[in-house]
């Protein structure tokens, strides 16, 4: 045990002594600064400590959707944008060199030949590099949480959840940093290449999130098409069985007017079927991308996912989620209704939100960890069987 | 003395990437109490077995113990010291910071490092820089750190892999001065060093590694057994049926004198060749006994051990249990 907090006591030490540390730290609290700027009135919402005022009906300080949208703002762009970008990629350039300095000649037969285990120094040393993102996070939630009770006056506690969250995602991208460390021994290696990892995965779930999105655009375009069939092959039967009825009648006026209408009918029905089946064609060229890219993602850890519980979580059991003000449907009137183009976008967007959350918390971090755990054992096997 | 071994070691083989063979039935004994020099020109595959003993590499075949314990023991090294060649301590770190960070990896308990801090530094002449950052110090000082760090788990052995490198020369005498204290406390002490002069002031035992083998292992005095003889200089010419009387060879000096050498490490066979000399009128300057330095003996073990040899331990003097090839 000694060893492990002599371990834990070098890691904090070495954090304290990196100026890109404190740099980060201090760049937080300029983040956190700009999220108290913002706030709301009677009119609507200010910035720049109510300098400015932007009149919104829908969002004012007596509205609910107030401290939906400012608690969505700090885990929606504040934490997705600086914490799991900017102060991430910031953390990695500080938390590379963990490694190779620790296994550089010269340092590591000081720390190899001490009486600890191997497995203990990975362990510690791994703990110790995660100190410079719960550090940092939660420097950054304590403020966010005193900022959001001064301006909404309600008292979040689950802001505190991106402190394991955010944790965790960086873990994600760090045990990769590590497995790099380890077997290059080379900061700029492990680095550069744990960012491409990054990108990677970044550019496997973008492809991932597009594809779905015009997977289910196309599915309620189809499922658009196929009312319409069905309603036209309804009135084609209507029209049919009035035509039949008039002829018993010999109405003439009446019969030019269902035939008329039968053939109207007909014909729209080839064009609406010919676009029901461009519709499927497309759907079923799709579905092969689609499955790539599952194959693709499968394997990588849910970087963004594991964010986004943060944004699940602190819109549990609000009647209006962050989300709701996104997509616009606290603001949705009766002329938006009528459009198509519009409630079939909204429509993919709702299954794009249902398929997201369908995969349950554990799901998500419990089959990123998996990955982690995969890449630390690697690690762990260079780590314990190299001579140094 | 006791002569219990603290190192004992046999058959030590190490290959690198199935190609560099470093250790070749490597076989040792380091005894309680005393000092031992591990010498050994670049290559010979001295920092690979002290690695070996310290866990940080691991040998393909190995059998011996140290303080009675298997190698590879990590329990053990709460009793060992280790001060590695070339070390490099994090540069964030201040001197007492160093000590307490190794000495916390070494299982020493706060109370006692916030001790012996203080102590290993005043030891070591490095207290007034205790708080300077160890980035800001000469190879001399962070050699001192090195040893000071070495010390703080009180080990009963300490193995230093060149521990004067870098160091000044008041410095060196200052180090061997602490070694030899050590050695009056009971702890046994093991430098690998290129600095034969140095070692052979402190050394009680030494062993000469070539092409991963030890060629020679012994006391200095007795690896210089054979070599050791008495010089007689005189003025003039040595008759010559004197010189075969003794089975000697004569060599002129530098200064027009010439130097009888007698292979006798006894004083008193010398004493009839002195009487010869002054019986034929021969004026005696010097006469001194004389024996290889440690120079001469490691100068020897390299050449002796040239690329062919086949057998560890080929060279004279105490030979080596070396094992078979690798």
């Amino acid at each position: 045990m000694t060893a492990v907090f002599a371990i834990l006591m070098d890691s904090y030490r070495s954090l304290k002594a990196q100026r890109l540390f404190k740099t980060v730290l201090v760049l937080s609290i300029l983040v956190i600064v700009g999220f108290a700027s913002f706030g709301f009135n009677a009119k609507g919402m200010t910035l720049f400590f109510g300098a400015v005022t932007i009149d919104n009906e829908f969002i004012h300080a007596d509205s609910p959707h107030a401290k939906t949208l400012y608690l969505g703002i700090f885990s929606a762009f504040i934490v997705n944008l600086w914490l799991a970008w900017v102060a991430t990629i910031l953390a990695l350039i500080s938390t590379s060199s963990i490694y190779p300095a620790f296994l550089s000649e010269g340092a590591v037969e000081l720390v190899m030949s001490k009486p600890v285990r191997r497995t203990t120094l990975f362990i510690a040393k791994y703990i110790g590099g995660l100190l410079f993102v719960v550090l940092q996070v939660s420097v950054f939630c304590l403020g966010a949480f005193l900022v959001a009770g001064w301006r909404i006056d309600e008292w979040t506690v689950s802001i505190f959840l991106a402190i394991p969250l955010v944790t965790i995602f960086f873990s994600y991208l760090f045990c990769v940093n590590v497995l790099l460390g380890v077997v290059t021994r080379s900061t700029l290696v492990a680095l550069l290449f744990t960012l491409l990892f990054w990108f990677m995965t970044f550019g496997v779930r973008t492809a991932d999130d597009i594809l779905h999105t015009v997977w289910f655009q196309g599915e309620a375009m189809m499922e658009h098409w196929e009312q319409n069939v069905e309603s036209e092959t309804q009135d084609l039967a209507n029209y049919k069985r009035e035509l039949a009825a008039l002829e018993d009648e010999g109405s003439e006026s009446g019969l030019q007017y269902y035939r008329s209408q039968i053939k109207r009918t007909e014909s729209s029905l080839v064009s609406l079927e010919d676009e029901l089946a461009d519709r499927k064609k497309l759907l079923s060229q799709l579905k092969p991308w689609v499955t790539t890219i599952n194959v693709l993602r499968w394997p990588l850890p849910e970087t963004s996912r594991t964010i986004g519980l943060l944004q699940r979580w602190i819109d549990q059991g609000r009647d209006v989620t962050m989300n709701d003000i996104m997509t616009g449907k606290i603001f949705e009137d009766e002329e938006y209704e009528e459009e198509d183009d519009f409630n079939r976008d909204r429509n993919a967007q709702e299954r794009m939100m249902q398929r997201e959350e369908g995969i349950s918390a554990g799901g998500i971090i419990g089959w990123s960890l998996l990955f982690e755990l995969v890449v630390l054992i690697l690690a762990w096997w260079v780590f314990v069987r190299r001579d140094y | 003395m006791s002569t219990a071994p603290v190192i004992a070691i046999d058959n030590v083989y190490k290959t690198f990437k199935r190609r560099v063979h470093a250790l070749r039935g490597v076989s040792m004994r380091v005894h309680e109490g005393e000092i031992f020099g591990l010498l050994g020109p670049n290559g010979a595959g001295k920092s690979t077995l002290v690695k070996i003993l310290m866990t940080v590499i691991r040998a393909n075949k190995l059998s011996g113990t140290v303080l009675g314990r298997s190698v590879g023991h990590k329990p053990t090294l709460t009793q060992v010291g280790y001060l590695p060649e070339h070390h490099r301590f994090p540069k964030y770190l201040r001197a007492e910071q160093v000590l307490d960070y190794l000495a916390g990896l070494s299982g020493v308990p706060r109370r006692v490092r916030k001790k012996r801090i203080d102590e290993m530094l005043d030891l070591v002449g490095m207290r007034d820089w205790k708080r300077q950052r160890v980035g800001e110090f000469s190879k001399g000082m962070q050699q001192r750190i090195g040893i000071a760090q070495a010390l703080m788990n009180d080990p009963k052995l300490l193995l230093l892999d060149e521990p004067t490198d870098g160091v000044d020369p008041v410095g060196r005498r200052e180090i061997r001065d602490l070694l030899i204290r050590l050695r009056a406390e009971g702890r046994t002490v093991f430098i690998n060093s290129h600095l034969l002069s140095e070692l052979e002031m402190v050394c009680d035992r030494v062993s000469i590694m070539v092409k991963g083998r030890v060629a020679m292992e012994g006391t200095i005095d007795e690896l210089t057994q054979d070599s050791r003889r008495y010089e007689i200089t005189v003025k003039g010419t040595v008759p010559k049926d004197i010189v075969s009387s003794v089975d000697g060879r004569t060599e002129s000096t530098t200064d027009g004198m010439m130097n009888l050498i007698v292979p006798t490490a006894q004083a008193e066979s010398i004493q009839p060749v002195i009487d010869k000399l002054r019986g034929s009128g021969v004026v005696i300057h010097v006469v001194k006994p004389v024996r290889e330095s440690l120079e001469d003996l490691f100068i020897r073990a390299i050449q002796t051990t040239g690329e062919d040899s086949a057998t560890p331990g080929a060279v004279t003097g105490r030979r080596s249990k070396g094992g078979p090839e690798a």
